[in-house]
């Protein structure tokens, strides 16, 4: 058997009066996401309208977390990442600080042996560079363009199947106001209304971390760096850092959600598995049961984490019970 | 400057004229999400929910913008370059048009093709 380098979490999530992803402003009124969503009603299947968060916008705050844990860990980070910036090095100019400013560049006439030569470069002096690209992955789009896939995979917040029709988006009235005296300017109103649509349902999305491939490079599976450990420490603490503090979305200023995680579960494997979605019922049986089958027929290791079970009473007792396992395993 | 109408004419579509107007502003000003919303739906649910949100947002950029001597409104939506707005399209096309779309969702596919043609009449 192997080691275990493959995490997987399915996570159950109370969100009251939140914008945790408001995607347009038409006049005075930000809209909040939504998308299509099939039930089953009265024995007929059904689309309605719900409110969702984008897994782009999750992946940003686990990005955020990421840089902070990083550079906690005395590890690598680039200029932009440090402020939250995911710009990548999407070009020759946001890739210059990773190389002092030359970029390595095909010449004229390349042949393929360049080629491979070039790409590597580029994608290892990146990766050195930046534990956020990294694990966060990127796109240089210069010459030659190299691809650099994320290590982690994270799906939309959707409303839980069962309750889903209970999901609500509702615009709430707000005032901005004008100055009343001094210079206020002639024919302005004192109070500039405003709508915001917010959301409110039980939400549940998957996240997926593959500590195999960090560090190590895409096109020659080869390990770019000596502190691999450390970074999917970093990776893993980020995690446990968004999740514990629901450290994603938008309008956090004055939209912070009430609520919090209601139900959630992770696995460790040596190869890819993915929880089953929390947006089904039953999904930490479905899972145990999935995860069973797996190690039985590859016979490969595994480990289930459930809140609520065997003394994990909160979403922090799941996740320290992962980084422990991850420890104990060699893993991190 | 360039101050150009939404085109008149809807061949096959006439009933539905008026909403084709409002999306065919939106293509011209390169707003092209409701026309894929429309144009893309594959259930009529999708279709409501996005011609909601273009006359929504159609419902701000008119009441916003200034209207001439004439009466007419344009919309400014690139430095020197405004189109003039079409009228909000009454409460009985948008129900035809519902009442249409739920016996066919082609009708919408067909309705966003209209809006992204050029127009069988244009003014400038």
């Amino acid at each position: 058997m192997g080691v275990v380098t493959f995490l997987s979490v399915g996570v159950r999530f109370e969100a009251n009066v939140e914008a945790l992803n408001m995607v347009e402003v038409s006049g005075n009124y930000a809209r909040h996401r939504r998308v299509p969503y099939v039930i089953t009603e009265g024995g007929r299947l059904k689309v309605v309208y719900v409110p969702a968060v984008s897994g782009e916008s999750i992946a940003h705050g686990y990005q955020v977390a990421l840089a902070e844990e990083a550079k906690a860990l005395g590890l690598p980070v680039c200029s932009y990442c440090s402020i939250g910036e995911f710009l990548k090095s999407m070009d020759e100019e946001h890739a210059a600080e990773k190389f002092d400013g030359k970029v390595p560049k095909l010449s004229g006439r390349s042949k393929k042996e360049e080629l491979v030569s070039v790409v590597g470069e580029i994608e290892s002096g990146i990766v050195r560079k930046c534990v956020v690209e990294d694990v966060g992955g990127f796109l240089y789009a210069g010459n030659p363009p190299v691809k650099r896939t994320s290590r982690f995979m994270v799906s939309y917040a959707l409303p839980i199947k069962s309750v889903a029709t209970y999901a609500t988006l509702e615009p709430q009235l707000h005032a901005r106001h004008a100055r009343t005296a001094g210079e206020r300017r002639e024919g302005a109103a004192e109070q500039m209304i405003y709508y915001v649509e917010t959301g409110t349902a039980v939400y549940g999305f998957t996240f997926n971390l593959d500590f195999a491939g960090v560090g190590v490079s895409s096109y020659s599976g080869r390990a770019l760096v000596d502190d691999v450990k450390k970074r999917r420490l970093a990776a893993a603490r980020a995690l446990y850092r968004v999740l514990s503090s629901q450290g994603f979305g938008a309008k956090l200023s004055r939209f912070l959600p009430g609520g919090g995680a209601v139900a959630m579960v992770a696995t460790l494997t040596e190869r890819p598995f993915t929880v089953t979605s929390p947006i089904y019922d039953g999904f930490a049986e479905s899972t145990r049961e999935r995860l069973e089958r797996v190690k039985a027929t590859f016979g490969e290791k595994g480990y289930y984490f459930e809140m609520g079970k065997d003394g994990l009473k909160t979403p922090e007792d799941v996740l320290s019970a992962v980084i422990e396992t991850l420890k104990k395993e060699g893993t991190i | 400057m360039v101050a150009k109408t939404m085109g008149t004419e809807v061949s096959g579509l006439e009933e539905f004229e008026s909403i084709v107007r409002v999306l065919r502003f939106f293509a011209a000003t390169r707003n092209y999400s409701f026309l894929d919303r429309i144009g893309n739906a594959l259930n009529p649910e999708t279709v409501e929910v996005a011609l909601r949100d273009a006359l929504r947002t159609f419902s701000s950029i008119y009441d916003a913008s200034p209207a001439d001597e004439k009466g007419l409104k344009y919309y400014e939506y690139e430095e020197g370059r405004r189109i003039r707005l079409p009228a909000k399209p009454s409460e009985g096309e948008v129900a035809a048009f519902l009442r249409a779309v739920w016996q066919d969702v082609g009708v919408a596919r067909r309705v966003a093709i209209m809006a992204m043609s050029v127009p069988a009449r244009e003014e400038r």
